[in-house]
């Protein structure tokens, strides 16, 4: 292991600790840049701010909706289009 | 016995199968669509569901491949001049000595402020600006919640590269959605 992880690098590993475990080499380096590091630090969690915002979770005020009644109009008239040819 | 399924499916599961397409999706008209092509190959498919799944895990299974097609042909072909795959635009972020080129600024609250409409905005603006393949990694990934390596598959790309191409799209949309108003320096 070098010395002193760069920001390139550790965005790299902040990155891939998103997607998977990292080995302990590289998860106790990204851990130390992040120490000594205010912008990696940042980054690090707009990476988990960004998922957060764009999936499931947000929208889950949402879920009372359901379909818009022209939309299932228009579905069911789709589907009897494919039931009929 | 055909034409009562087809319609019951949209009776009894049309709102359901729409919340989980509207949640991955960010978008009523693409939630729609999704739930229309569901069903349409719902009923070209209904004579290999065997009744083993419940109707609305059968739906939903052939739902997500639904949303994966609709999130590829989401992403537009736009012609604005990039590199082939974002490297030069990651040294611009970056010092020679691998420090960042410019400081991060903190983000405001934007749970608070993002509603579903602005949301998918905000994400199809800073997507234009990725190579498509970025973007698809990117969607699949950080919006859909699909594992890394079932977009590896779906994309027919190699693990190691789908890895690159989703680290570079998330430096991008970062900075992207922080030029868009989420920086509450960059808000003032």
């Amino acid at each position: 292991m070098k010395w002193m992880t760069t920001c390139r690098e550790a965005t790299e590993l902040a990155s891939r600790a998103m997607d998977e475990r990292l080995p302990l080499s590289s998860r106790m380096a990204l851990r130390l840049h992040l120490a000594i590091c205010a912008n990696c630090t940042r980054f690090n969690q707009q990476l988990q701010e960004m998922r957060r915002l764009f999936r499931a979770e947000t929208a889950a005020t949402d879920d009372a909706a359901g379909l818009a009644p022209d939309a299932r109009q228009r579905i069911a008239s789709e589907l009897q289009k494919k039931l009929g040819s | 016995m055909n034409t009562l399924d087809a319609h019951t499916w949209l009776t009894e599961h049309g709102d359901y199968l729409f919340r989980v397409a509207r949640r991955q999706l960010h978008s009523d008209e693409l939630a729609e669509d999704a739930v229309q092509e569901t069903l349409l190959a719902a009923l070209s498919a209904q004579a290999r569901y065997a009744g083993d799944a419940s109707p609305r895990t059968w739906l939903t299974g052939i739902l997500k491949h639904k949303i994966v097609d609709l999130i590829r042909r989401n992403v537009r072909e736009v012609e604005i001049p990039r590199d082939s795959d974002g490297e030069e635009a990651i040294d611009l972020l970056f010092r020679q000595d691998g420090h960042w080129a410019e400081p991060l600024h903190p983000w405001g609250n934007p749970h608070a402020e993002a509603e579903l409409g602005q949301l998918r905005r905000v994400l199809d603006e800073c997507a234009d600006r990725l190579k498509p393949v970025m973007a698809q990694v990117f969607s699949l990934r950080e919006v859909a919640g699909m594992e890394t390596e079932e977009i590896c598959k779906e994309l027919n790309i190699t693990p190691t590269n789908c890895w690159v191409l989703l680290h570079r799209a998330r430096l991008f949309m970062r900075q992207c959605l922080e030029l868009n108003g989420f920086s509450k320096v960059g808000a003032a």
